[in-house]
């Protein structure tokens, strides 16, 4: 065991957030840490990387030298490396640059910058994880997936030639599941190469492919520590929700809004153009969920923008039978359609707003007294929905930023049926979330379908949509390629498969093995 | 084992209780404590001078004009929207009240309000430049400024205007009711209106909103557009109506008005808005301007009339300390991936990098 954590305990005032937890990663192994959000993963990682300072007691050593927990320069020192979810790269720089973000460049004659030996060593790194690109190409222009990696290349490139323990902290969680498949392959090489990983997701999945030994963090305590054979999806979901739920496996029933389906469709797309779609025709009838697949450059990742109005494009779009016009969300919110927008952070939440504000930004109304907004009222509203959709808060003035990542999506579900919209669109609503907030909401759209809205479900999640979908679209080369409709025989491996098949062409390098039934 | 777990929440909570018996916090309120630093410390060292009832009118009755014009660039930075033509704009309210009042036989009040009305009808060009040309408003509000200052030019021909006014209008902006000057007054319900808008009104609410996260905004419904649009529209405004003041209290136009009038704003605005909640905020402008002013007051005192250095070198170093408090507090810009960034680059640099091997 080279890097050990013992009887680690963090507690913000009065609220626990580590008990005493002791943790062991080794070299050459990808140990993983999963748990739900508030469990205290986050809170782990910032113990390490010297964002918090853990409470006294706890003791911390790699490769059999102590140090000092609590301090950002120590775990550098001691040789862990850190890729967050917010990456820390500089969208505008190019991929060269931002290896090279606070390094000294090889230089020349008057300092100049000597970049084609730059370029060919950031390269050596970059194909270990399997990137392939000009370095000039700013990183603003790359997929997710590839930014992902272009951090984790940099976290390789300080490593110097000694081996290194690499904390991951949910690295696939913005990918697409063919990426994942890439970025776990990369992970798995620098176990081979003598590296550990300590690897963060949410994606039991990908854990039970990938990683060695598996803990389990729940309410701050480590519930299981157990090597990879020893569990199954199942268990494992059982261990991190507890005993109070077994994240609702089994199919639910989903008869949901068999009445609605004779009227005609509440959202109406013909001939759809803009950004990677270039014709796409949809119907989703009230209380109906369709689902909307597509591997990355498929025009999935647009569908949303385009359709709640951020996004220009041609082509038609009915909400319950009014025309929208692209470009204006607040025309499309009129019409009956809301959207919760994929990207959290950058497309949904108000950093400067508390939850309350957060929630009921798109429809001030309700509450109106004398043009003021009268915020008791505003208030016992959030409440309520704070309530119904479980969202743990310390209240509904809360700072946003202070709630974790599945209640942040929680609030957005909230702002999006408040405002009893008739046509629901989710672009990828539980992606980075944990397994009891994503059951929870998967809960919360079929009860919107049963209540009779049509749902849009775009989803990069195949179990998500097999669970939920009545019918799903499979998009490839911006047009639909395939629909599969409800049945025992539509699997998550069925969708997947299809996405994979009815791509024209591979969006991505090194996905061709993948995609080998296409043709 | 589960016991000794479970001590540290018995043990964390008293730490929790004993914060509400703690004095306001030295952060949110800190306007407040370096305001009665100033009267405590000037009031010491100016025994006689200080603290008297001169020194508060005089003060109260100076700041009016320039705590207004601190306003209306509030307004617009709620919505994350630079106006840095408010002090010119101002400028040219006083000279074209002037210029009027000898040219024209209009009344005095038609005056005021043509002017106020022919200023948001500038404010609106600003806001088609920042909202259609899509030009940084930092940048679109500094040309107006240029071009506000060179109409002044032309109207005045760079001399001093000097209109004539009703005993009216000049009781309007010196008068005093029980010592507190009218124009503390207009101060006031100005802040409170203000106040109203922004904070217990969906149209305040949706300014923060754009300031906060524009794109967000937009897709949650919001025409972000209309609300800077609308915003630079009301500190065009807010800034005439401030002109107006001047004019009602001092009279004639001189050239020299209106750069010298939008530096203690910023400043106010900057530092009021690391108070009380901690974004841009009415009632911590005001404080913090107050604060700021009798500061200033105080200084004029102890080096005597002739330091007239004093006071950009006092603001100067308020505004950038300002800031500085309300950059560390996250009050203002720079969040999300930037802070990731900057813990990479201390992180990174903290170090001799290792020597990396050229690997194939």
């Amino acid at each position: 065991m080279t890097l050990h954590l013992t009887r680690l305990t963090k507690s913000f005032g009065g609220q626990i957030a580590l008990r005493g937890v002791d943790l062991s990663v080794g070299y050459g192994e990808v140990h993983a840490l999963v748990g739900q959000n508030g469990s205290g993963k986050s809170t782990l990682i910032k113990v390490l990387s010297g964002y918090h300072q853990p409470d006294p007691g706890a003791g911390a050593e790699l490769d059999g030298r102590p140090f000092q927990l609590g301090s950002a320069h120590a775990a550098r020192a001691a040789g862990l490396r850190f890729v967050h979810q917010d990456l820390a790269l500089v969208l505008q720089l190019s991929i060269l640059d931002n290896m090279m973000l606070g390094r000294d460049y090889p230089v020349g004659l008057a300092g100049r910058i000597r970049g084609r030996v730059a370029a060919e060593r950031v390269r050596g790194y970059l194909r270990q994880v399997g990137v392939e690109t000009d370095v000039g190409l700013p990183v603003g222009s790359l997929s997710p997936a590839e930014r992902s990696a272009v951090a984790i290349a940099r976290a390789l490139s300080d490593t110097g030639s000694g081996r290194m323990l690499l904390v991951l902290d949910e690295p696939t969680a913005a990918l697409p599941s063919d990426d994942v498949r890439r970025l776990l392959g990369t992970i798995g090489r620098l176990r081979e190469d003598g590296h550990g990983v300590l690897l963060v997701s949410h994606h039991l999945g990908e854990v039970l492919d990938i990683a060695d030994r598996i803990t389990v963090l729940r309410d701050g305590r480590v519930v299981a520590s157990v090597p990879r054979g020893e569990v199954d999806q199942r268990r494992l979901a059982g261990l991190i929700v507890g005993d109070s739920a077994t994240a609702g496996d089994a199919a639910p029933a989903h008869g949901a809004g068999q009445d609605g389906r004779h009227q005609g469709p509440q959202l109406r797309i013909r001939g759809l153009r803009g950004g990677r779609l270039t014709a796409l025709d949809l119907d989703v009838r009230a209380g109906e969920i369709v689902g909307v697949a597509g591997i990355t450059g498929s025009g999935r990742e647009s569908l949303a923008s385009l359709i709640t109005g951020g996004m220009p494009h041609t082509g038609q779009v009915e909400v319950a039978g009014t025309s929208v016009r692209p470009g204006q969300p607040y025309r499309v919110q009129r019409a009956g359609a809301a959207g919760v927008p994929g990207e959290r952070a950058r497309l949904g939440m108000f950093p400067n707003l508390g939850v309350r504000q957060n929630m009921t930004v798109s429809q001030l109304d309700r509450h109106l007294r004398f043009g003021r907004i009268d915020r008791a009222r505003e208030r016992g509203e959030v409440s309520d929905w704070i309530e119904r959709l479980g969202i743990v808060t310390q209240g509904p003035d809360a700072p946003i930023q202070s709630l974790s990542g599945g209640n942040q999506q929680k609030v957005l579900v909230a702002r999006a049926l408040r405002m009893r919209p008739k046509v629901l669109v989710l672009d990828d609503p539980t992606q980075g979330i944990d397994v009891g907030a994503r059951a929870q909401i998967h809960e919360v759209i079929e009860r919107c379908a049963a209540d009779g809205i049509a749902i849009l479900l775009i989803s990069t999640d195949s179990d998500e949509l097999a669970r939920l979908a009545d019918r799903i679209v499979i998009l490839a080369g911006g047009r639909c390629s395939r629909i599969l409709e409800r049945g025992p025989a539509v699997t998550a491996k069925l969708i997947d498969v299809s996405q994979l098949e009815a791509n024209p062409e591979p969006a991505l390098a090194g996905l061709a093995q993948g995609a080998e039934g296409e043709k | 084992m589960n016991a000794m777990t479970v001590t540290p929440v018995e043990q964390a909570r008293p730490v929790a209780r004993y914060r509400h018996f703690r004095l306001p916090g030295l952060r949110r309120f800190s306007a407040l404590y370096l305001w009665a630093v100033f009267l405590i410390l000037f009031g010491w060292l100016q025994f006689h001078l200080f603290l008297t009832v001169s020194t508060f009118q005089i003060v109260f009755s100076q700041s009016a004009v320039t705590a207004v014009l601190a306003l209306a660039f509030l307004v617009p930075l709620t919505a994350d929207t630079y106006d840095l033509s408010i002090g010119e704009m101002m400028s040219l309210t006083i000279v074209v009240i002037n210029w009027l009042t000898l040219n024209t036989r209009l009344p005095i009040g038609v005056i005021a309000v043509i002017v106020v009305v022919g200023c948001a009808m500038i404010g609106a060009v600003s806001g088609f430049i920042v909202v259609k040309l899509r030009v940084n408003s930092l940048i679109a509000t500094l040309g107006m400024s240029e071009v506000l200052s060179s109409f002044q030019l032309y109207i005045s021909q760079n001399h001093q205007v000097a209109g004539s006014f009703s005993s009216l209008f000049v009781d309007v902006g010196n008068g005093k009711v029980f010592g507190i000057p009218y124009l503390d007054l207009y101060m006031i319900v100005i802040a409170l209106v203000i106040w109203f808008v922004l904070e217990q009104t969906p149209v305040g609410r949706r300014m923060f909103a754009v300031g906060g996260n524009r794109e967000a905004a937009r897709l949650a419904g919001i025409s972000a557009n209309r609300i800077i649009w609308g915003s630079l529209i009301g500190s065009a405004a807010i800034a005439s109506l401030a002109g107006v003041m001047y004019t009602a209290q001092v009279g004639a136009y001189t050239s020299d008005i209106g750069q010298g009038y939008l530096f203690p704003a910023l400043a106010a605005v900057f530092f009021g808005a690391s108070q009380l909640s901690q974004r841009p905020n009415v009632w911590g402008t005001l404080i913090a301007y107050f604060a700021l002013a009798f500061g200033i007051q105080g200084l004029t005192l102890q080096f005597g009339a002739g330091a007239f250095w004093v006071s950009p070198l006092f603001q100067g170093v308020a505004v950038v300390g300002a800031v500085a408090i309300a950059s560390s507090r996250g009050a203002l810009g720079g969040g999300g991936d930037s802070r990731a960034i900057r813990r990479l680059l201390r992180s990174r640099t903290a170090e001799p990098a290792p020597q990396p091997p050229l690997q194939s």
